[in-house]
């Protein structure tokens, strides 16, 4: 689970954003992106010193002005078990008509359905482990 | 096998996967947690974190949970020793003891900074750089 991932399964969530500048949002994450650009909903805007208070109904942050996150501590564990599902389904559907799906055709998470079981880090718990030696790095 | 790693920021950090890390951020801030992700941008996750204040011998915590740093903002990623981590002589204290020394600390060091800064700019023909809240 990359962090980048990790921020994408946070989508609705809670969560505080600390800018460079100090500044922090409390809101909903609405969506995010491969820049770590987000947008939040029902925002709670605090000044660096923590004095002074805003409301926004929705806010854009880009991700360079960002210095740090925090999510709920129960998102790593349900993001782990939603992999473990995920895997879980890929060994039985390998199993039955298809083939060794290669071609990816499950509904709702085709990059996954494709690689399962195939040596790609993608779905396995120590993702950093995997990924550089799988890419050459 | 780790030979076949290279030393890059992703290759050096395959062993800190699951580790007891202390994390320094740019704003000084010093972070105490699991490192359990990590991408090519030093982009990190830490589980169980807390944060801790120093004042001389004594440190205060306060538990903040799950983070996700944006890497840039990162100073410095260490592995924390579980063997001898008790061994330091240092002094835990509730954390309301420490947060008004702490702050008297941190504002203190900002205006120090200030006036060096302002000193090497105006006297001594360096370029301002940094800005609010950077150190390093």
């Amino acid at each position: 689970m990359l962090p980048l991932s990790l921020l994408n399964a946070a989508q609705s969530k809670p969560m505080l954003v600390e800018l460079k500048n100090g500044e922090t949002f409390n809101g909903h994450l609405v969506n995010c992106d491969n820049f770590m650009n987000i947008t939040l909903r029902e925002v709670y805007q605090t000044s660096a010193e923590g004095d002074r208070f805003w409301k926004l109904k929705e806010c854009y942050i880009r991700g360079s002005t960002i210095k740090y996150l925090r999510v709920p501590d129960q998102l790593l564990d349900s993001v782990k078990q939603e992999q473990l599902r995920a895997r879980e389904a890929n060994r039985g559907a390998r199993g039955g008509p298809g083939g060794p799906g290669q071609r990816g055709g499950r509904g709702g998470m085709p990059p996954r359905g494709g690689f399962a079981g195939r040596g790609n880090p993608r779905g396995g718990p120590p993702r950093g482990r995997g990924g550089p030696r799988g890419r050459g790095m | 096998m780790d030979s076949l790693i290279p030393f890059t920021t992703s290759g050096s950090l395959v062993d800190c996967v699951d580790k007891k890390m202390l994390v320094v951020l740019r704003d000084g801030r010093k972070l105490f947690g699991v490192l359990r992700s990590y991408d090519q941008f030093a982009n990190l996750v830490l589980e169980d974190t807390v944060e801790r204040f120093y004042h001389g011998e004594n440190y205060g915590e306060v538990r903040r949970g799950v983070f996700l740093i944006r890497g840039e903002n990162v100073v410095l990623l260490g592995e924390i020793d579980l063997d001898v981590e008790d061994e330091v002589p240092l002094q835990p204290v509730p954390q309301d003891m420490i947060q008004p020394v702490h702050k008297e600390d941190f504002e203190a060091r900002k205006r120090r900074e200030a006036a060096k800064s302002s000193v090497l700019f105006t006297q001594k023909g360096f370029s301002r750089e940094g800005g609010e809240g950077d150190w390093y």
